[in-house]
């Protein structure tokens, strides 16, 4: 009983960052129609440039988090104006194609800097000492960072339903022949979700390093494994990604919990969700709460 | 038509068969076979490393794989990120047999044409199966499908035992009419097969693309929905389109393992899919003359790569691993740059060069 709570407990912890990748996904996608491969780069850029800030130029750690999510945001925005900006009615297949290869670019890029080839890991911000939520530990990191994860979230989802900025946003997304009429910008609202999807990734990353520590290959991962996440709930639902998200958090763990070492098995928890996603592309392509597409000729 | 079937200048078709030849004029055939025979004559004059005919049969085996790829992302329009994973379908379904039934059984040394189409097969087979959801779904998620198929081929090949996760699993030398091909022949001689491949399975799609079988990919690519009213099956088509890309990528994982007597995950990995993706897109998705154009624009690309980074650990510092972070730099930009400047990539300005050549001396 107690390694079960233990799973749900650290599947949570784990989750919550897949919620959060997954939300700037959906971000991009929901408003602008494109996949975003790139993603997991922008995940380890984030996280890169909070641990050059705080370990190399000595920020106090809770500045660098928002410096490397406004660094991002200008980032994610350049790539949006570069490089998608032109391609805005070309067929879908040569955008995800661009994307791909930013994502190449990007790589590349990462590989140049020292973070592509070596492995380093954020000093202790927090107590060393476990806190115990009945009969489960969590280490002081993993509260803050699943409590950061969950406000940020809550953030995120309060500008999109609230403000001005977002509801223009959703307007797009639901019409953008409709929502030009009314005087709203469609480029620069395409430019805002990716600035605001690099954002989120920043955080997303920040947060991932102090728990995990910064290896490339795994924040990489994370982009990758945004795809059963969101998938899962649905490829423009901001809900289901982040529900599914810590379903997807959960069902790894417990993959790596129960499965590992039986059978012969090893590292489940790599594969699962992939072979999830090929099973809900069969038979729930929408997800949990995606829109229908309907097609009218 | 015109009178004249050796020089056209310009197009006279006066029935779509004449439209449909696969060699338009007498001079295009001559001029295919002369550079057939060239092509299966040279090494024959020359002396050539063994370190240059391996480069030339990568290239071959790359043809091989991207006449697939351009089958399913070219001319029916979905993207697979996954194909190095159909090639490792391929090289592994042969790597499985030679450690079952050991490496130098006379069924993998004697029997390889046999076993190469055994591998295209089981290419299909995943190929099919992982295009599945299109009967259901469109190009955005096959795209997700391919990917993640990517994935689990990884974990497969990386965790089971039963693949020897992930270390090279050998294959035997094959034999020849006159005994087994020795170290020095090796890849002489699989220069000679892989470009027999190359030719039979270019012309192979050149006829295919003329038959129905071939234009219902591009019709579905097109506009689904009017094929659909048309009487072609786009969910159906789209498994088919997938199933053939398998095809030729299994044949070419086959021939990679022969190749390189092994298989071993490091060639079948998510950047090696973008590779293809990039050799694809730089010869021009949707030409059948961009299947060859590509591999050996990005292979020749490669090597450049690899000179630079030798000639710049020279000059830099050591700790930087500048032959990993060269080679995805410039495949992302030289995909990018292709995709915003030249969409068709090389095989359009073959197409412009031939225009130009067939209606000369007038201008149009």
């Amino acid at each position: 009983m107690t390694y079960f709570l233990q799973l749900v407990l650290s599947g949570i912890v784990v989750g919550s960052i897949y919620a959060l990748s997954g939300l700037g996904f959906v971000l991009i996608y929901k408003s602008s129609r494109v996949l975003n491969i790139a993603h997991g780069q922008i995940i380890a850029m984030g996280a890169f440039i909070t641990y050059a800030l705080t370990v190399w130029l000595k920020i106090p750690l809770y500045i660098s988090f928002f410096i490397s999510m406004g660094v991002t945001f200008f980032l994610a925005m350049s790539v949006e104006r570069i490089f998608l900006r032109r391609l805005i009615g070309e067929p879908i297949i040569s955008v995800i194609m661009v994307t791909i290869g930013l994502m190449s670019i990007l790589d590349g890029i990462i590989y140049l800097t020292p973070f592509g080839s070596f492995n380093y890991s954020f000093p202790d911000f927090f107590p060393k000492t476990t806190i115990n939520i009945g009969p489960a530990t969590i280490s002081w990191t993993q509260l803050v960072g699943v409590i950061v994860t969950f406000v940020l979230i809550g953030l995120f989802s309060w500008f999109f339903k609230r403000s001005t900025v977002g509801i223009s946003m959703r307007a797009v997304s639901d019409d953008q022949l409709a929502s030009m009429s009314v005087g709203i910008s469609v480029p620069k609202v395409f430019g805002l979700a990716w600035a605001m999807a690099g954002m989120s990734a920043a955080a997303a990353g920040g947060i991932i390093g102090n728990i995990t520590g910064l290896n490339f290959e795994t924040l990489h991962a994370f982009g990758i494994i945004v795809f059963p996440v969101v998938i899962l709930g649905g490829l423009d639902s901001i809900v289901g990604a982040v529900v599914a998200g810590i379903i997807m958090g959960l069902i790894q763990q417990f993959a790596s919990g129960y499965l590992d070492g039986k059978w012969g098995l090893n590292g489940t928890a790599d594969v699962l969700p992939y072979i999830i996603l090929l099973v809900i592309l069969l038979f729930k392509p929408h997800g949990l709460f995606g829109t229908h597409e309907i097609e009218r000729v | 038509m015109s009178a004249n079937r050796w020089f056209a200048t310009g197009n006279f078709f006066s029935a779509y068969r004449d439209e449909q030849r696969i060699f338009a004029t007498h001079l295009d055939r001559a001029i295919f076979a002369t550079f057939l025979t060239a092509l299966f004559v040279w090494p024959l004059c020359f002396e050539v490393s063994s370190k240059n005919m391996l480069v030339l049969d990568n290239i071959l085996v790359a043809m091989v794989a991207i006449i697939g790829l351009n089958l399913v992302t070219g001319f029916a329009g979905l993207i697979s990120i996954g194909h190095a994973a159909f090639v490792g379908v391929g090289a592994y379904t042969l790597a499985l047999l030679a450690r079952t039934i050991g490496d130098s059984h006379v069924l993998i040394t004697h029997a390889w044409p046999l076993m190469l189409l055994g591998c295209g097969g089981m290419g299909a087979l995943f190929g099919a199966f992982v295009g599945l959801p299109a009967l259901r779904l469109k190009h955005l998620y096959l795209a997700i499908a391919t990917l993640s198929f990517q994935m689990i081929f990884q974990w497969t090949i990386n965790f089971l035992p039963m693949f020897n996760q992930g270390q090279t699993i050998s294959i035997g030398r094959v034999f020849w009419f006159g005994g087994e091909v020795s170290r020095k022949d090796h890849y002489f001689f699989w220069y000679y097969v892989a470009l027999t491949i190359v030719v039979v399975f270019g012309l192979a799609v050149r006829n295919l693309l003329r038959s129905r079988y071939g234009r219902s990919l591009v019709a579905v690519r097109d506009n689904d929905r009017a094929a659909d009213a048309m009487g072609m099956h786009p969910g159906l088509t789209k498994v088919y389109a997938f199933a053939l890309a398998g095809f030729f990528a299994g044949v070419a994982g086959g021939l990679h393992a022969y190749l390189y007597r092994g298989a071993g995950i490091e060639s079948f990995t998510l950047q090696q899919s973008i590779t293809y993706l990039a050799m694809a897109i730089v010869g021009g998705l949707g030409t059948l003359t961009g299947a060859f154009w590509g591999p050996a624009a990005i292979r020749l690309l490669d090597l450049q790569v690899e000179n630079l980074v030798e000639w710049l650990t020279a000059i830099m510092p050591a700790n930087m691993n500048l032959a990993t972070a060269l080679k995805p730099l410039t495949f992302g930009l030289v995909i990018v740059l292709f995709l915003m400047f030249e969409p068709r990539g090389i095989a359009n300005w073959w197409r412009i060069c031939r225009s130009y050549v067939k209606l000369w001396p007038f201008r149009y």
